[in-house]
């Protein structure tokens, strides 16, 4: 269990911490976009740098390194806000706010540090997609990856396969719902969602008639877990009703 | 034959020694990529069909080669014989019977088809009086242009496998890896880490599986030496990964080959067969039990991918995207497994390391920098081509000795290292010897060892945009620093050349260089900034110009530049009219000619072919004050 | 945008033998489907999703990331011209220029008639030829923008510059 400071404040994490899970532990803020408990860090945003030093390192000599996926050790120190690391987080922002002109989070964030217009060159065709590329990786991690990077460099975006309505896709919206700037856009009525070009028939609770779930999705999860469809076509409400009903007719024996 | 053991392979040395040495006359042609352009093959294919008709094969046992890159690309179709050693420079298929009859049987030396030295005039008919090749001490390109690529045997009497056959049967995999140590070696592919380090790391990660992969990704605009060993002895490359597979216990291996070289996949691919069927690659190496083999990847197009994580995570099938480094790839690399990767040039010092000792090796060189460097040599510079030296040679030495001094005797302006991570060192630096912390103290590097040689009309402000442009389109995009921090760059530098610059240009340029520097995720991103940050350095009045006084002292942003000819200095010879592509000029034979501003694109053309330098350029500004 | 035309699969199914069916495998199969067919077809990279294992979208996220690919039909001859520091420094640009003058298309384009395409390439390596310009199979070193008809012309042959 490895013993660290950061800004000089003592903590002690778990052997498979990282940075970001020390500096959380000692109430220190670290900004981050690209990052998300549950998911595999990326390291793709260099928002969350930090300065830090290890043991067996010259008494001033300091590496900057992402907090969200560099591992923690015995002895180390953090340091969140080194004028270097400022700095750095301000260009990141300032070169996002470029990009994003639009985009209230960047605004808010650049804002945070000092930027209130950017120094670049805006965006002619303004985006709200900073490519933290959050949505890409919960899509893997489910095990759906409908969509994924296509191009490389500037031009790179998030798209399905050819620019069409994705195959794989089960309209289970966790891209949209993880995505920091809420850039993915869907629509829901009439027993259907559309996500990404693709229409999705919602199957409905039994008992209250809400649309509970994209019949895709259903298939998707009782095909992984081996739990009947029905399960997941049941709302959250008749599941608490159906909890409810089974609990009071437990007897307690003292 | 299967080499099963020590004595097998020796055998094997000695009748391919006996079959080398029994011709009585060799004539090697190069038909490395450059002299096959020039149209090396046709060459080679006339002396084949002359020899076999008059049957100086058999009867003066005169012997074809086609071998790989001799290095002198500017002077090639190269033909070199043995044994007078003699060289033979651009030649043609119809010199092919002179050569015969005057050289090979008569023992005659052409003058026209030698060397011309370009500081005296002086012909130089010997390979080894060259001063290209004088200077020369060669490793890792030891037999590149003495044996034909896809004949193992000739490989093997030129010494090839001997250092294997050294580290199986005489050492230890620890005392191998010691042995790398005292030898110093760096990284021959730009990072310059220490070989023996990285393999000591790969050898105690813990883990029965691992790999040995060779980087042939030579991405770098201006480096060709990897291609070139891989096209002229590929041997070398497989020489130096079986004895690395077992100083590590890896047994499976990877080549990944840029998919820009073509032949290089053909030579290793050929070599791969007969190392295999020869017992020195795949199961039972050399009777020793040691299992190791390798398989040829190639790449997509990409230059990212020369990184070493992306390489890896594009042999796995996936984009080239690369991951930070806090997990080193020697304990986790390709598929998670431990992984040593190493340069192209860097497996091919290997064998002669083992064989002819560490200390051998670090004999030559700096006291950080052991050993040689292989250099191609281009741009402005007469010798263009591709050299090995030792490292501390110095940069003068290599330009104006080797290189012959610049093109068309202009000045020298800067000469750039390292490719897009490196940067451009001016004439008060080149005395410098080269190393791998000297030029990075100087704000270059090492890189590959491309080293591009740019006279006066050269614009550093267009150069280190070109570099821009570049890395715009190889950034893989994943980090936001690489991908906008370039397009940023870009269009600053877009206004820059086009006389649009701002007066906070050049702060804003800086702060946003130091911020990729610290924030990139990889050394792509990271080392973006050096051709930006070295050129500010060494020519910042350049920037200026183009800034305050929308000039480009070069006279090469064509918006900042027009073209026009001097009265006095023009002879009519016509030859600006017939290079022109736009047809701005008129003028009849023998009479003044004239550039016409409004149809003329700045080009250069005209500049470039005036044998009277009649034509002079000036800021395009001072155009619009002039009364026409 | 993405052309859909109807492929032959067997060319196809052919290279997915030769390799394992895995996903380490996709970049050397889509290198023999661009060969084969000249572009990288939809029909062939959904087969190779399925045969191979790999999600579609991952197979189209290679295929636009690295320059080997195309997603639309090349033309017969690809003129590519080498845009390398030392080919840049010695006159690329104006090979480019002198193309779309000829062809009338910029690099990256194909001609209506579908005989040419023209791409600019990252260093091939030759640089003590810049500039160079390789159409179809053949290199011309030290190129020169006023021969670029000639080296149209003539596509293949050891002719000298």
């Amino acid at each position: 269990m490895p013993t660290l400071t950061v800004n000089g404040k003592k903590v002690t994490v778990g052997n498979d911490a990282v940075i970001l899970d020390a500096a959380r532990a000692a109430g220190v803020h670290v900004p981050t976009l690209c990052q998300f408990d549950g998911l595999e860090p990326w390291g793709g945003c260099r928002l969350c740098v930090v300065d830090m030093w290890q043991q067996g390192w010259d008494a001033d000599w300091f590496k900057m390194v992402t907090a969200c996926n560099h591992p923690v050790a015995d002895g180390m120190r953090v340091v969140t806000a080194s004028e270097r690391v400022v700095e750095t987080r301000r260009v990141v922002l300032d070169l996002l706010l470029a990009r994003c002109p639009e985009t209230p989070l960047i605004q808010r964030l650049a804002a945070e540090h000092g930027i209130a217009a950017t120094s670049y060159e805006p965006n002619p065709t303004p985006t709200d997609c900073i490519l933290c590329g959050l949505c890409t990786r919960v899509c893997d991690h489910i095990g759906v990856s409908a969509i994924a990077s296509v191009n490389r460099g500037w031009g790179r975006e998030i798209a399905p396969p050819f620019h069409e309505a994705p195959p794989d896709c089960i309209g289970c919206l966790a891209c949209a719902e993880v995505c920091p700037t809420r850039c993915i856009p869907y629509s829901e009525g009439a027993g259907k969602r559309r996500i990404w070009d693709k229409d999705f028939e919602m199957l409905c609770d039994p008992v209250t008639g809400e649309a509970v779930i994209t019949k895709a999705q259903a298939e998707h999860f009782a095909g992984r877990s081996g739990v009947p469809q029905g399960y997941f076509a049941t709302s959250d409400t008749s599941k608490r009703r159906v909890m409810a009903a089974t609990f009071s007719k437990l007897t307690v024996v003292k | 034959m299967r080499i099963e053991s020590r004595a097998d392979f020796e055998a094997l040395q000695e009748q391919a020694r006996q079959s080398a040495g029994s011709h009585g006359q060799q004539i090697l042609v190069c038909c490395g990529t450059g002299c096959l352009a020039s149209g090396s093959k046709q060459v080679a294919e006339t002396f084949a069909r002359e020899v076999a008709k008059r049957g100086l094969d058999a009867s003066v046992g005169t012997f074809v080669k086609t071998t790989g890159c001799h290095g002198f690309c500017e002077r090639g179709p190269l033909v070199a014989l043995l044994p007078s050693g003699v060289l033979y420079t651009k030649v043609k298929p119809a010199n092919v019977e002179k050569i015969i009859e005057k050289t090979v049987l008569g023992g005659e030396v052409i003058p026209s088809l030698t060397y011309k030295n370009p500081a005296d005039g002086e012909r130089i008919a010997a390979y080894a009086e060259i001063p290209f090749y004088k200077h020369q001490l060669r490793v890792a390109m030891r037999n590149i242009g003495r044996i034909d690529p896809t004949n193992i045997l000739d490989a093997i009497a030129e010494g090839a496998y001997a250092g294997l056959a050294k580290a199986l049967f005489e050492m230890t995999p620890e005392q191998v890896i010691e042995e790398v140590a005292v030898s110093g070696q760096r990284g021959r592919g730009g990072a310059g880490f220490n070989t023996s380090r990285k393999w000591r790391s790969c050898r105690r990660a813990p883990g029965e599986r691992r790999f040995v992969l060779c980087n042939g990704d030579e991405g770098d605009p201006g480096a060709f030496k990897d291609r070139s060993i891989m096209e002229g002895d590929p041997h070398s490359v497989l020489e130096g990964m079986v004895i690395g597979a077992w100083a590590v216990g890896a047994h499976e291996g990877y080549i990944y080959v840029r998919d820009e070289y073509p032949l290089a996949v053909v030579h290793l691919t050929i070599a791969l067969e007969q190392a295999r069927s020869h017992g020195l690659l795949g199961a039972n190496i050399m009777g020793t039990g040691f299992d190791f083999d390798v398989r040829i990847s190639r790449g997509g197009g990409a230059f990212v991918c020369g990184e070493s994580s992306a390489l890896m995570r594009s042999l796995e099938g996936k984009i080239g995207e690369p991951r930070a480094k806090y997990v080193h790839s020697t304990e986790k690399g390709l598929f998670d497994l431990p992984t040593v990767l190493n340069n192209v040039e860097t497996w091919a010092g290997i064998g002669a390391i083992i064989d002819r000792g560490g200390r051998w090796f670090a004999a030559m060189g700096t006291e950080r920098s052991k050993g040689t460097k292989a250099f191609s040599l281009v741009g402005k510079v007469k010798n263009t081509g591709l050299i090995e030296l030792p490292m501390g040679t110095t940069l003068r030495t290599i330009i104006f000795d080797i290189g012959g001094g610049i093109l068309n005797d202009r000045p020298f302006k800067a000469v750039q290292t390292g490719g897009p991570s490196g940067g451009c060192v001016p004439e008060a630096l080149l005395d410098l010897p080269v190393d791998y912390e000297r030029l990075t103290e100087a704000g270059s590097m090492m890189g590959s060892g491309g080293m591009i040689v740019m006279d006066d009309r050269t614009c550093m402000v267009d150069v280190a945009r070109y570099f821009l442009k570049f890395l715009t389109e190889e950034s893989c995009g994943k980090c936001v620093p690489c991908r906008e921090g370039l397009q940023q760059l870009l269009h600053i530098f877009d206004r820059l050349v086009e006389g649009r610059g701002r007066p906070d240009d050049l702060q804003i340029i800086e702060r946003l260089s130091h911020g990729m520097q610290l924030g990139s995720l990889c050394e792509l991103g990271k080392s973006a900034p050096n051709p930006v940050l070295s050129t500010l350095r060494y020519f910042r009045s350049e920037y200026e110009a183009h800034i305050h006084h929308k000039a480009c002292p070069a006279g090469i942003c064509r918006e900042l530049t027009a073209y026009e000819i001097v009265p006095e200095l023009c002879d009519g010879c016509h030859a600006c009219f017939k290079a022109c592509p736009v047809d701005a000029i008129t003028g009849t034979v023998k009479e003044l000619h004239l550039i016409h501003h409004d149809a003329c694109i700045s080009c250069g053309a005209c500049f470039d072919v005036c044998p009277t330098a009649a034509i002079r350029t000036f800021p395009k500004v001072e155009l619009k004050t002039e009364v026409v | 945008m993405i052309e859909q035309t109807c492929v032959d699969l067997a060319k196809a199914m052919d290279i997915l033998g030769r390799y394992p069916a895995e996903e380490p495998s996709l970049i050397q199969v889509l290198q023999d489907v661009q060969r084969a067919y000249n572009y990288l077809p939809c029909d062939v990279l959904v087969k190779v999703a399925d045969a191979l294992g790999v999600p579609l979208a991952h197979v189209f996220s290679v295929s636009t990331f690295y320059k080997a690919f195309a997603l639309n039909p090349q033309g017969d001859t690809i003129v590519k011209v080498c845009t390398g520091t030392a080919c840049h420094i010695r006159g690329a640009g104006q090979l480019v220029e002198e193309l779309e003058r000829t062809l009338g298309i910029k690099p990256d384009q194909t001609t209506e008639d579908l005989k040419f395409t023209v791409k600019t390439v990252n260093c091939v390596g030759a640089c003590a030829m810049a500039p160079v310009m390789i159409v179809g199979e053949k290199y011309w070193g030290n190129a020169k923008a006023a021969r670029v008809g000639k080296y149209l012309g003539k596509g293949s042959g050891n002719d000298e510059n």
